[in-house]
């Protein structure tokens, strides 16, 4: 089965043959992985590969090689991550530095924001994005379409869609208080960062990518961040704007919303604008099974394995076991896109990442040379 | 008279302009600081309890606690002039390697409003830097938070080192969306709170050992 059949066919609620599967590193986990599939004979090609999660910039050796099925390519606000040991300035005028930590695995780069460029009130009216039509934006896009667009599933991601990149440009708290006390500043500033990534959206539909991937954090661990009422103001109409002109270029392009945390107030709204796909399902705030339960007649899911305790701290049976668990619940009768949560990090044992891909490809890759079977 | 009920509900709305009235009205009319403090703890204790069961969100909380600062800086001096202290200190900040501090800020937001002195040490702070502060302040309560998984095994270390530090008594209170009760137990910390609305009972169970 072609690779991106096997998501067609889980998008259309049908079971595959295996779970489609999707899986995105941090830079530091990449680096491992790519020495641990060197040393299994699964990429032959040695040297420093650019990873960037989202997708900007990678050659998708290590996607390839897991035998994953969704490629993503990311025209956005987001493709600012990651972008160096160095602290630097993204085109928003985001300033970043890079924020080191430990694992047992080594030491790892989060990238951290530290200057806003909309900090103050009077930066506003005068503030000019970056211009979402340069063609280089989309030359990864057509590259990724063209070369593995035949036999994979390609996402066209513009997640950060409105909200992230907003509280980036205006600080956090900020902007949170600026909802509820000044919603004129607000809509200001959240109209920025959603005519550039609906124009983004909009490009990369009319090149055909098979999904649009959307998505702002608007969930904590235990509810969410801002009220539904909020999200119903001041994003939805956004978000149902976004879904219609997309799929008013193409009508079978899929839409995926990604938000952390808890947000079960608001999927019956993502569901009545439109919404194809659910991600990343964070299983400490959101049952994947209750989910598929009230939902799983209009909407499927993409994530859904832990991040916040299995896969970094569990044993590899209980990746096992978590894994079998989802495709006996929130994958069954198909509509599932199976993975982690979000980027593999450092802390990853690699016993617990192939206990995870091969619990889910339902086969044992490889083995490095000189290593003995289990 | 000054209405203390205008000022519960103009700090648990938010309104800092109106908070702040409600408080210079109460200082002219010559209430008692302690009453005034008093409808002010209430206002934040009611807004913790309404996030705790998701009626209001962060925006809401961020803005009644900033009603309260503003407000609790008019009744300063009247309550330092009254000796009307904290009934105790904490020190807060994020763990070595994380600059998450949202979660943090309102925790800390949430304590003043308990009228406890919060010391706040930021984000990414060593394990030596709270023993510091908490030795300097004579802080009785220690809260450590962390956003990831890749920085929260550091809050093994900041227990590790308030206990080698011979602070037996200060009681170290986690949270961050990793951590877990199970995982503070695991540690040796004293108390776990899920969101900042739970974190003034736990700080005042921990208070009252």
């Amino acid at each position: 089965m072609r690779h991106r059949d096997r998501v067609i066919a889980a998008l259309s609620h049908e079971e595959p043959d295996r779970c489609p599967m999707q899986i995105s590193f941090t830079p530091e986990f990449a680096d491992r992985l790519r020495a641990d599939l060197e040393a299994r004979g699964l990429v032959t090609r040695s040297g420093p590969d650019s990873h960037n999660p989202h997708g900007g910039g990678n050659t998708y050796e290590l996607e390839l090689a897991l035998d994953e099925d969704l490629i993503l390519t990311s025209v956005g606000w987001a493709n600012s991550y990651y972008q160096g040991p160095e602290a630097y300035t993204d085109e928003w005028g985001v300033t970043w530095r890079a924020q080191p930590y430990e694992t047992p695995f080594g030491t790892g780069y989060y990238t951290e924001m530290v200057g806003r460029p909309l900090a103050s009130d009077a930066a506003i009216a005068s503030y000019r994005a970056p211009d979402p039509d340069r063609p280089e934006l989309y030359e990864e896009a057509g590259r990724v379409i063209r070369q593995l667009g035949g036999e994979y599933y390609i996402v066209g991601v513009t997640v950060t869609t409105i909200w992230e990149t907003a509280w980036a440009l205006r600080g956090y708290e900020q902007l949170m208080i600026d909802l509820v006390t000044e919603p004129d500043i607000a809509e200001a500033i959240l109209e920025i960062p959603f005519r550039y990534h609906l124009r983004a959206a909009e490009r990369l539909t009319a090149m055909g990518v098979d999904m649009i991937w959307t998505g702002d954090d608007v969930g904590m661990q235990t509810g969410m961040l801002i009220s539904p009422a909020l999200w119903r103001r001041h994003l939805k109409p956004r978000m149902a704007e976004l879904i219609a002109r997309v799929k008013a270029i193409n009508p079978a392009v899929k839409v995926a919303y990604h938000s952390d945390g808890m947000i079960w107030d608001v999927i019956p709204d993502l569901i009545e604008i439109g919404l194809d796909v659910l991600n990343p399902v964070q299983p400490a705030c959101m049952d994947p099974a209750e989910l598929k339960r009230r939902y799983g007649d209009h909407l499927c899911f993409w994530g859904s394995l832990d991040e916040q305790h299995t896969l970094p701290f569990g044993s590899p049976d209980d990746v096992r076991a978590e894994v079998r668990a989802r495709l006996r619940t929130i994958g069954r009768g198909g509509g599932l896109i199976l993975g982690p949560t979000h980027h593999v990090q450092l802390d990853t044992p690699m016993e617990n990442f192939w206990a995870m891909v091969e619990t889910i490809l339902g086969r044992r890759l490889p083995a490095a040379a000189g290593t003995p079977r289990r | 008279m000054a209405d203390l009920e205008g000022l519960t509900t103009a700090i648990e709305m938010g309104d800092r302009a109106a908070a702040t009235r409600a408080t210079q009205q109460a200082i002219d009319d010559g209430r008692n600081p302690q009453a005034i403090l008093d409808a002010m703890t209430a206002a934040m204790n009611n807004v913790g309890g309404r996030f705790q069961r998701n009626e209001i969100f962060v925006p809401e909380m961020l803005i009644a606690a900033r009603a309260m600062k503003e407000a609790t800086a008019l009744l300063e001096p009247l309550l330092v002039a009254a000796d009307i202290r904290p009934e105790a200190t904490a020190v807060i900040g994020t763990v070595k390697g994380d600059l998450h501090d949202i979660g943090k800020n309102l925790v800390g937001m949430m304590w003043k409003g308990a009228n406890i002195e919060v010391i706040d040490l930021g984000t990414n702070v060593p394990p030596e830097r709270y023993v510091e502060a908490a030795r300097t302040h004579d802080a009785r309560i220690i809260g450590v938070s962390a956003l990831l998984t890749t920085t929260m095994t550091g809050m093994a270390d900041v227990v590790r080192a308030v206990r080698d530090a011979g602070m037996g008594d200060v009681r170290i209170i986690l949270g961050g969306a990793p951590v877990t009760a199970e995982f503070a137990r695991a540690i040796g910390a004293d108390g776990y709170a899920p969101d900042a609305g739970t974190a003034v009972e736990v700080v005042k169970a921990a208070l009252a050992r």
